[in-house]
């Protein structure tokens, strides 16, 4: 598992593709960061984090799309398959890679936060909450895209097919007030993968969120790993 | 002749390997079957390897090699059937079964963005082998197939040849006891062809190999005994030089020559040991008054001399005239024709 997460880390940093994923992050976030915090004069990180969960349904489709989609074209996997290792600690390790240069990448916006406690006054509690709340939400959205990108062996089909699942989860919690049904609406607004990472941003740290967006990563990490391995075991074609 | 000693040894110690582990069989294979919806991959295969011996796979692209080499080595499932590896069965006990093995699939599985050191340093971590044994397995593997020099350049920057032998360095990682190896020398040129064959060669002697192709020449070359594979089935198992020997009967050459075509083709008939001679069609044949011939001629009769004597007296002119080595085409066209002439009899 962490040959595959060493391997894939340092391909990522080793290709433009690496840099210019952080670059994108860092440029949408520095954009957000100007015009709500610099112009706006507001202090709270808060805002800057919100519009990122937006666009991250464009960002973690690109983060995951090569992860399954490459070994395939480069017909590399069959050294990963052939290798005496279980087709679980393959995708554990890819995916805990695609989460690790996530972490960077979110971790390189802490010099918006260092602005912040320079200049403005806001509470630690709050910041701590909305990366906290953020970087749980990654890594639910990454293995979402990553069992999007195990459906598919092409990467804009696999990009695609990231986005698509991560909209139909946000629309779930816009669409979920119009739904007549109680009982429904109580499912749809559970499946709603951002409402919860509004109880993150208030500074309170519960534990049902946490282990909420664990339960979602580990869930599609699982469906990946399943997804995977009845591909390589069909015994027709 | 040093070369020549080398070979004799290497000679030497296959058969010196022979005796000591002659009847240990290392892979298994039994009634493995493969089939794509409703397509047959291949069909009822069964044969043993036994240890320390190499195993030639011929047969024409699509024949069914790749689809065995993937079910030998875990990447695919059999439909029906098994395989064993040294007492591993591949679907039942793969990560046993997948320690024994070195594959080098017909493409290499190469990181184009990593070096070549980085590269063989991720496998043997893939593979289990023990952290501080890395760098010095990495070294010896690298001098063995001769990319030691390279070894800090992108895998993406190194030849096809290069690529190759890193590919087969891959294969190497772990001191594998079967190395599978996918159409090694497909792609390259004639001096890397020699090199890795050669390298194929020497890993012979302490390793069991199952080494596919579609050229007889490197087969004969490199394999102590031939499996022919065809549509998915096994037409023959043999030694090479049985297979050349007994399958073929005759040999072929072309030639070309400036002449009136009835007149030249009536010369070559006459000739002691010509069986038969057949027009091959030339593009530039109108312009230039050449025409060519494939002429079939007995075993070991000299045509070619009365040949060239007959049209020098005649005064047309020989452009080229070239042996055509036995290809594994005239082998399959002898092999199934056997069959269907064996189906009509009964």
């Amino acid at each position: 598992m962490w040959a595959i997460f060493k391997k894939e880390v340092s391909v990522f940093f080793l290709t433009p593709f690496g840099y210019i994923f952080i670059g994108m992050f860092l440029l949408l976030s520095g954009i957000v960061f100007s015009f709500y915090n610099l112009a706006g004069s507001r202090a709270d990180i808060l805002g800057m984090l919100g519009v990122m969960n937006f666009v991250s349904i464009v960002i973690f489709p690109v983060l995951t799309m090569k992860l399954l989609a490459e070994e395939k074209k480069m017909a590399t996997d069959q050294l990963l398959f052939t290798a005496p290792v279980k087709i679980s600690s393959i995708i554990l390790g890819k995916y805990l890679a695609a989460f690790f240069v996530f972490l960077v990448a979110l971790a390189a916006t802490g010099i918006f936060v260092v602005f912040i406690l320079i200049y403005g006054k806001t509470s630690t509690g709050a910041i701590v909450g909305s990366y906290l709340g953020f970087l749980l939400l990654g890594a639910a959205y990454i293995a979402i895209c990553l069992f999007a990108s195990s459906l598919t062996e092409n990467q804009v089909t696999s990009a695609l097919a990231g986005f698509g699942f991560l909209f139909g989860f946000m629309l779930m919690g816009l669409l979920s007030n119009s739904i007549p049904s109680e009982f429904l609406k109580g499912i749809v607004k559970w499946l709603s993968i951002l409402n919860k990472y509004e109880e993150f941003t208030n500074g309170i740290l519960k534990i049902s969120p946490l282990v909420y967006y664990l339960s979602f990563a580990f869930l599609f990490v699982f469906f990946t790993i399943r997804v995977v391995e009845n591909r390589q075991s069909k015994r027709e074609g | 002749m040093p070369e020549t000693e080398r070979t004799v040894s290497f000679r030497n110690d296959i058969t010196a390997k022979k005796v000591i582990r002659g009847c240990i069989e290392l892979i298994e294979v039994k009634n493995l079957t493969k089939r794509y919806g409703n397509m047959r991959g291949v069909t009822d295969l069964n044969f043993t390897v036994e240890k320390g011996e190499v195993l030639g796979f011929l047969g024409p692209n699509g024949a069914g090699k790749s689809t065995t080499m993937n079910i030998i080595t875990g990447y695919k499932p059999p439909t029906e059937g098994s395989v064993v590896i040294d007492g591993f069965d591949i679907t039942r006990n793969p990560i046993e079964a997948k320690k024994r093995i070195g594959y080098l699939p017909e493409q290499p599985p190469i990181y184009p963005e990593l070096s070549v050191m980085s590269y063989l340093k991720f496998v043997c971590e893939l593979k289990g082998v023990e952290k501080t044994k890395i760098m010095p397995h990495i070294h010896e593997i690298m001098e063995l197939v001769g990319i030691y020099d390279h070894r800090n350049r992108l895998i993406k920057n190194l030849s096809k040849g290069y690529k190759q032998r890193t590919g087969l360095a891959q294969a190497l990682v772990s001191n594998p006891d079967v190395l599978v190896l996918d159409e090694p020398t497909v792609g390259l040129d004639p001096k890397q062809i020699t090199e890795i064959r050669t390298l194929i060669k020497n890993l012979g002697r302490d390793h069991t190999i199952i080494l596919s192709s579609h050229i007889l020449a490197e087969i004969s070359m490199i394999c102590e005994r031939v499996i022919i594979i065809n549509k998915g089935e096994i037409a023959a198992i043999d030694t090479p030089k049985n297979l050349a020997k007994n399958i073929m009967a005759s040999e072929r050459f072309l030639t070309r020559i400036k002449g009136p075509k009835e007149r030249v083709i009536q010369m070559i008939k006459n000739i002691d040991g010509v069986q038969n001679v057949k027009e091959m069609r030339l593009e530039e044949e109108s312009e230039t008054g050449f025409y060519g011939y494939i002429v079939e001629n007995e075993k070991n009769a000299d045509v070619k001399t009365p040949l060239f004597l007959a049209m020098a007296r005649n005064g047309y002119i020989i452009h080229e005239l070239r042996s055509l080595d036995v290809s594994l085409e005239d082998i399959f066209l002898q092999v199934t024709s056997e069959e269907n002439e064996n189906a009509e009899v009964h």
